[in-house]
């Protein structure tokens, strides 16, 4: 008996030893914590798209989807040649700046709309460094320090860091002035994924067809639990819509929305 | 292990007050340290042995009551008595099971105070509801071992077969419970921002959240799949150390119950998984690709590789057993196909596609894929691969289950060419789609698993309803000479444990990894110095240490019950047919003598 059990215990160390050789053996790749960028009121536009080029290796996460072809569109070698010309009036580091925190507003044709705003993962000084590793890329680096908001005005990882306990970005809000339920639907990127009329893009259901087909606590869920139901036809991009929208608007923009698209216009 | 339930409970108890848990908030220190493997690794072992023992009482009843069931209509003894030994290994194992549950309470509360509060804070309620009905569960499974043989016959055995039940809902809702917090922390509603007060968070809203259904599916079928293979490896032990030949063939038998259940419900396991995928990609598409396409991409071919393991171990089991079955040897020359395909079928799954290259990477291989590894690397290629290898499978289990049988229906030969055009049709559909899938965009391609595995369980079912009435009343070619079975096909066994543990351990990893440096993802920030999700080889060897802790408890807790009661071998010579085979069918169990 005693063999047995010797067999029987290198049979499951040498199993166990087997499994563990093998992944140690693979390229080892770990993720790490973004680390607090401190960027200087003289830091140099190199300095800066060095940063960048960690951040978009690294913590950014952008390799992911960037790079790999299918995805998301390859930016290394080719966004600062592309970036002034992608939307007609917007300048080449207001796009860039623009694809990382409302990425919604303008998706490439070809692409699914799957980027994540950046602000819940970085802060803004890191983003304003992406913008301009993704400038050197074939381009001309504009970004300066002037354009990084002072420490501590935002961002996820502004706000990340001795506490164990905060971390997550608030999202933007849309000025409480605006109560147009059609100037709130262009404001909150809505046009970006649904038409209306002659505007916007058609990746969502049509906001033309909705009013008086669907009940006003619908839509309201639909706004605030966009995962919660899923409209026919588009399964394919379910789970797509930002979550957000509960935290950009207030009630009373948002219940100008819900009755618009209810079909009281 | 009273003891040891209450002083889990109690601690839970204690440390749920929201009140206590806002002051702790305010006062504590975000984190606390451990010697050697610092706080996370001390958290990582005590939930992975915890949840390893969890999911062997919670999986383990789920089958017992059903051998219990098939024992008591089919009117056969042994599968009462087979029904009641897996209990046995039940009682024992639990009391491991609230003992590494308290060490988790511990460790959380005393390494990671301040997240455990605010987490108490939003889940006090379930957490009483979930001491309470770990309460109820223990009493019942009491009842339901210790009454065995007092509650034998008549209406008290029904009444026995419904604390089975009953054992089995505690244990389910009490699994749903604890995923709540967890799939919380990976999915946390929506609207849950990081400076939400914890005491206004709706219970049902973090309860209910993206992941939780998906993951209590997955974690309710791989408990099965895990507890068969737990038992398994148990069996193969006592087989090995047996001294009579009924002793041998009594866990001959056990082993291959064990291995059916495994094997059996690790078929349905991917199709869980499909939709637990599914989910996260809703919930964050970043996340989804996080863990299929960022920096665990490897994983996957990690878990390829182990799953390959699985299906070669287990079918060579089955071919290794059909030496012991009279009329099996018609079907031996067909081994060896079967065993290309599971091969060819594991190096496709395991071939790496999408994985984080840099730069010079990527020049080398000249492109972003490798020119021909990259062909066989998409999920048209994996997605095929994976359904011929379960229909491999599934075939190997009908060899097996129809090796001594003669049928005796007019139409058998009818039957048997309609079950070849089944596999034949569905292996088809399964190839059509996989290289139509290389000329399709990838929203389309998607779409085309669906029919891949819808094509492999209608073959499955429906060959499995044929048989069924084709095999009835049919004639043995001669009885299985169970006991007979070389040593090397227990080892197989304990494999097969072996990798279904690890396995548990890698898919935990992967679970818990994709948060990355979140405690709750997006919303509560890890900021302890070991906020990093390490690569793989650390992980796995994290894995394998937490493996290896389970087994070498297991081994004591089983060489305990082993003293406690002498096994009862089921009797010799038995070869009464039952319809209700818990072997779909097989031949019932023939306790025979080596010299018969």
């Amino acid at each position: 008996m005693l063999r047995t059990n010797l067999t029987i215990l290198l049979i499951v160390i040498g199993t166990l030893a087997v499994y563990t050789g093998v992944a140690n053996m693979i390229p080892q790749v770990a993720s790490e914590v973004p680390e607090e960028t401190t960027i200087g009121a003289d830091v140099t536009p190199d300095e800066l798209a060095a940063i960048g080029e960690e951040l978009y290796v690294g913590a950014g996460g952008c390799t992911a989807c960037h790079g790999l072809g299918t995805r998301a569109p390859d930016l290394v070698g080719v966004s600062g040649t592309t970036c002034a010309t992608r939307r007609e009036g917007v300048g080449c580091k207001e796009y860039l700046y623009e694809s990382l925190t409302e990425p919604g507003v303008f998706v490439i044709d070809g692409f699914q709309p799957i980027m994540p705003d950046m602000r819940r993962i970085l802060s803004e000084a890191q983003i304003w460094a992406l913008v301009a590793f993704l400038q050197n890329q074939g381009g001309e680096i504009t970004v300066t320090a002037a354009d990084i908001p002072p420490e501590g005005a935002g961002g996820a990882a502004a706000a990340a860091g001795g506490t164990g306990g905060t971390g997550g970005a608030t999202s933007p809000g849309i000025d409480t002035a605006v109560t147009d339920p059609v100037e709130l639907l262009r404001a909150s990127t809505c046009l970006a994924c649904h038409q209306l009329g002659e505007e916007g893009v058609a990746l969502g259901p049509s906001f033309d067809e909705m009013a008086g087909r669907q009940e006003a606590e619908y839509i309201r869920r639909s706004i605030l639990l966009p995962n919660a139901d899923t409209a026919g036809g588009f399964e394919a991009v379910a789970g797509t819509m930002p979550m957000n929208f509960g935290d950009q608007l207030s009630a009373a923009q948002l219940e100008a929305i819900v009755r618009f698209l209810a079909g009281d216009r | 292990m009273l003891r040891a339930a209450a002083g889990a409970a109690g601690l839970l108890l204690l440390a749920l007050e929201p009140g206590l848990a806002q002051e702790v908030m305010a006062e504590a220190p975000p984190y606390g340290d451990f010697p050697l493997v610092g706080a996370r690794g001390a958290v990582w072992i005590a939930a992975q042995v915890h949840l390893m023992f969890a999911a062997f009482v919670l999986g383990v009843p789920m089958f017992a009551v059903v051998v219990e069931a098939i024992g008591i209509f089919g009117g056969d003894d042994r599968y009462d008595k087979l029904a009641k030994e897996f209990t046995r290994l039940l009682v024992v194992a639990y009391s491991a099971t609230a003992i590494w549950g308290a060490i988790l309470v511990f460790v959380l509360a005393t390494l990671y105070p301040r997240f455990w509060a605010y987490l108490t804070t939003i889940f006090a309620p379930s957490m009483w509801v979930y001491a309470g009905l770990f309460f109820l569960e223990s009493f019942t499974l009491y009842l339901y071992y210790y009454g065995w043989d007092r509650w034998k016959k008549g209406f008290s055995k029904q009444v026995h077969l419904g604390l089975g039940v009953a054992l089995n809902v505690w244990g389910t809702i009490v699994m749903f419970i604890a995923n709540s917090w967890l799939t919380f922390m990976m999915s946390p509603p929506g609207d849950l921002a990081a400076d939400t007060a914890p005491q206004t968070v709706r219970l049902w809203s973090a309860i209910a959240n993206a992941t939780w259904m998906p993951i209590n599916i997955h974690r309710l079928i791989a408990n099965v799949v895990f507890g068969g293979a737990v038992v398994g490896a148990y069996a193969a032990y006592r087989f090995l150390a047996s001294r009579t030949d009924e002793e041998r063939a009594h866990y001959d038998w056990m082993g291959y119950v064990g291995n059916f259940i495994a094997i059996g419900a690790l078929i349905v396991l991917p199709f869980a998984g499909y939709w637990l995928g599914r989910e996260i990609y809703e919930f964050n598409q970043q996340m989804g690709i996080t863990m299929m396409g960022g920096f665990m991409s490897w994983l996957w071919i990690i878990q390829a590789f182990l799953i390959g393991v699985l299906f070669l171990t287990g079918n060579y089991y089955l071919w290794v057993g059909m030496g012991r079955i009279p009329g099996a040897e018609r079907f031996m020359p067909y081994i060896k196909w079967m065993l290309l395909v599971l091969v060819i079928g594991t190096i496709v799954w395991a071939t790496p596609h999408t994985m984080i290259a840099n730069r010079q990477e990527i020049a080398a291989m000249g492109g972003t894929h490798h020119p021909f590894l990259g062909v066989l690397g998409v999920m048209s290629a994996k997605n095929t691969a994976v359904n011929l290898m379960i229909l491999t499978t599934f075939l190997s289990f009908l060899l097996y289950r129809r090796a001594n049988k003669q049928p005796v229906v007019s139409w058998a030969k009818a039957g048997t060419m309609m079950q070849g055009a089944a596999f034949v049709l569905s292996a088809g559909i399964v190839l059509f789609y996989g290289i139509y899938g290389y000329f399709v965009t990838a929203i389309v391609r998607i779409g085309f698993s669906v029919y891949q595995v819808l094509a492999v369980l209608v073959c499955i079912f429906f060959v499995i309803g044929l048989d069924v009435f084709m095999m009835r009343g049919a004639t043995s070619r001669g009885a299985i000479r169970w006991g007979q079975m070389p040593a090397r096909s227990q080892y197989a066994l304990f494999i097969l444990a072996v990798t279904f543990t690890w396995l548990m351990g890698l898919m935990g990893f992967a679970r818990s990894g994709i948060r990355q440096h979140w405690h709750v993802f997006e919303v509560i920030r890890d900021t302890s110095p070991q906020a990093f999700t390490p690569a793989l080889g650390p992980a796995a060897t994290m894995i394998s240490i937490c493996v290896l802790i389970f087994f070498a408890l297991v081994g004591f807790i089983f060489w305990l019950g082993g003293l406690a009661e002498k096994p009862a071998a089921s009797p010799v010579g038995v070869s009464a047919s039952s319809e209700m085979d818990l072997r779909a069918g097989a031949e019932p169990a023939h306790y025979v003598r080596p010299e018969e």
